[in-house]
């Protein structure tokens, strides 16, 4: 018998599809909830995606007791202890965070604290720490690539003390994520490549990183069939609510596929540009991805083949020979990766992101070996190799 | 029925070896910190007075090391003075036993849900490599290669058995020091 073993736990309803949000009003009764938060930030009030979810409570009369739309993109303690405060003093009984990763962290940190007590969340931080369910949450994306609505972290800062205190607890979890192509039909050109590279990087990571398992792989396989079949159709005809709804799901499998296996050496990488460089996350990670695929080949050779079937289907997969599916499926990143660039200028390299020094490239090499998911690369990374995977993603 | 009698032998065995595999790695921890400046210089981005442990929960067998400083670690062979700050915790002896006779590499419980992290993960991740480093340098190639993810391909037969014979007199030293004491 082999040592192996995992565990994979994902407890969240997804609610998908065309009208999913007038599905919101039920499912809410469904937990005795009555008077619910929308937790969101501005860009999304603007771009008028509250009118439906507001519309489709409305109609079932059920009251939005209140809505806070100033959501920062990092979110803080303060604007969660502010958020919590109103939730209080509105009596609301159930959140609905409709946005993208930090409106849905800030809904998951609220929601700590009205359901546990206090007004420091930070004494909430860290793993476990939670011991009861929370109150009801919903959560509505409205960008196609993070998978935070079905993920147990959340990231929060500190500004007093200028550090991000991570949550993590199952109870974070949402008790139903709605994934409505509406919600994604009006995101920018270049924030759609960005978010569903986000996604695919999730998938492929989930899918050759150190705690894959059957069922993560499962999902992995399709979400990765999905961005690849439908992106670029959604960037040539952004209005297409089937190809919209086909990344926003990926977007979840991925979620829900690394989430229970977690990632590597793109997201230590991703993460440390995005700490020092302020890149988009979305963007790294489409940006680090092959680079790191050819750093890891030999540790990843069969799952990493096994894409191609997913990432060029059923034709390109059998006319390929089995010894050089590992590399063609590194081309077949590197061709979508070439097809965006061409349609939205989505960088390829750090230099053709204008925002990254040569200079700070061991900065960046020196705090991705500290990042907690280079943990679950396969490959054993040292300053040496981080330093000459930012060499090769330089230009 | 025979193995049903030998059970808690077993278990009263696996419990002996964990413990002592702490006793033994913590006391390796502070001597690889006195003989090693590679994993000083992991260890010195820990802050002075930081206190790592590994647990075995619930409230099994543990190692504790301090960082008193300039990268150097003290084995707490008495407890821990105050709270720790960073603890890594096998949720079962089980699991323990299973890293600690090298059936299964750090990484890989890790990756298996056999361990929890504590405290700043970064320094998780740093701590880890300093274990890894120490292993790989008093295990034998063939058992090393069980434990860390990868066998460092710098590590060559005179440092590695140098390194070695200076961490285990160490070990040995601090071992009858504390019988004394």
């Amino acid at each position: 018998m082999t040592n192996k073993y995992y565990e994979f736990f994902c407890p969240v309803k997804v609610i998908a599809g065309k009208a999913a949000l007038e599905h919101i009003p039920y499912e809410l009764s469904g937990l005795a909830a009555k008077r619910p938060m929308i937790i969101t930030d501005k860009g999304v009030r603007a771009a008028g995606l509250l009118n439906p979810v507001i519309a489709a409570c409305e109609e079932s009369g059920l009251e939005i007791v209140s809505i806070f739309d100033d959501v920062p993109p990092d979110s803080s303690t303060t604007v969660v202890r502010d958020i919590a405060r109103v939730y209080r003093k509105e009596k609301c009984d159930s959140i609905i965070a409709i946005g993208g990763g930090s409106a849905i962290d800030t809904g998951k940190a609220v929601n700590i604290l009205v359901s546990e007590g206090g007004d420091d969340i930070a004494k909430y931080s860290g793993a476990g720490v939670l011991k009861h369910p929370l109150k009801p949450f919903f959560v509505v994306p409205t960008t196609a690539g993070t998978g935070s609505e079905v993920t147990s972290v959340a990231v929060i800062s500190d500004e007093k003390k200028g550090v991000k205190l991570p949550f993590t607890s199952s109870f974070l979890l949402p008790n139903a994520a709605i994934i409505d192509p509406r919600m994604t039909l009006t995101l920018p050109p270049h924030i759609t490549a960005a978010t569903a590279m986000d996604a695919m990087t999730h998938a492929v990571e989930s899918f050759t990183c150190m705690a894959k398992n059957p069922l993560s792989d499962a999902y992995a396989t399709a979400a990765v069939k999905k961005v690849s079949r439908s992106l670029l159709g959604v960037m040539d005809n952004p209005k297409d609510e089937d190809g919209r709804l086909e990344l926003a799901q990926a977007s979840t499998m991925a979620g829900i596929a690394f989430s229970n296996s977690m990632v590597g050496l793109v997201h230590s990488l991703g993460h440390a540009t995005g700490a020092i460089c302020h890149l988009p996350h979305g963007l790294c990670m489409s940006l680090y991805l092959p680079y790191v695929l050819e750093f890891n080949l030999e540790s990843i050779r069969e799952p990493l083949g096994e894409l191609l079937l997913y990432l060029e289907g059923p034709e390109v997969y059998s006319a390929t020979p089995a010894a050089r599916r590992a590399e063609a499926s590194i081309s077949a990143i590197r061709k979508l990766r070439d097809a965006l660039y061409k349609r939205c200028e989505l960088p390829r390299t750090l230099k053709e992101t204008g925002k990254v020094l040569e200079s700070q490239l061991e900065a960046i090499a020196k705090m991705a070996l500290d990042d907690g998911s280079i943990m679950f690369n396969p490959k054993e990374v040292s300053l040496e190799d981080a330093l000459s995977v930012l060499r090769r993603a330089w230009a | 029925m025979l193995v049903k009698r030998l059970q808690p032998m077993i278990s009263h065995a696996r419990r002996n070896y964990v413990e002592l595999m702490f006793q033994v790695m913590g006391r390796a921890l502070q001597a690889i910190s006195e003989v090693d400046e590679t994993t000083r210089k992991e260890t010195r981005a820990l802050p002075d007075g930081f206190l790592f442990e590994m647990q075995v929960m619930p409230n099994g067998p543990k190692l504790i090391v301090e960082h008193t400083g300039d990268g150097l670690l003290h084995y707490h062979s008495n407890g821990a003075p105050r709270a720790v700050d960073l603890s890594i915790q096998f949720k079962h002896i089980t699991h323990a036993f299973l890293v600690l006779s090298f059936q299964e590499k750090t990484s890989v419980a890790f990756a298996n849900d056999r361990m929890l992290v504590d405290g700043d993960v970064s320094l998780a991740v740093r701590m880890t490599r300093v274990l890894n480093r120490l292993e790989s340098f008093i295990l034998p190639k063939l058992v090393a290669q069980r434990a860390v993810k990868e066998y460092p391909a710098d590590l060559h037969l005179p440092e590695k058995l140098m390194s070695a014979a200076r961490i285990y007199l160490k070990v040995a030293t601090h071992f009858v020091e504390t019988v004394r004491a």
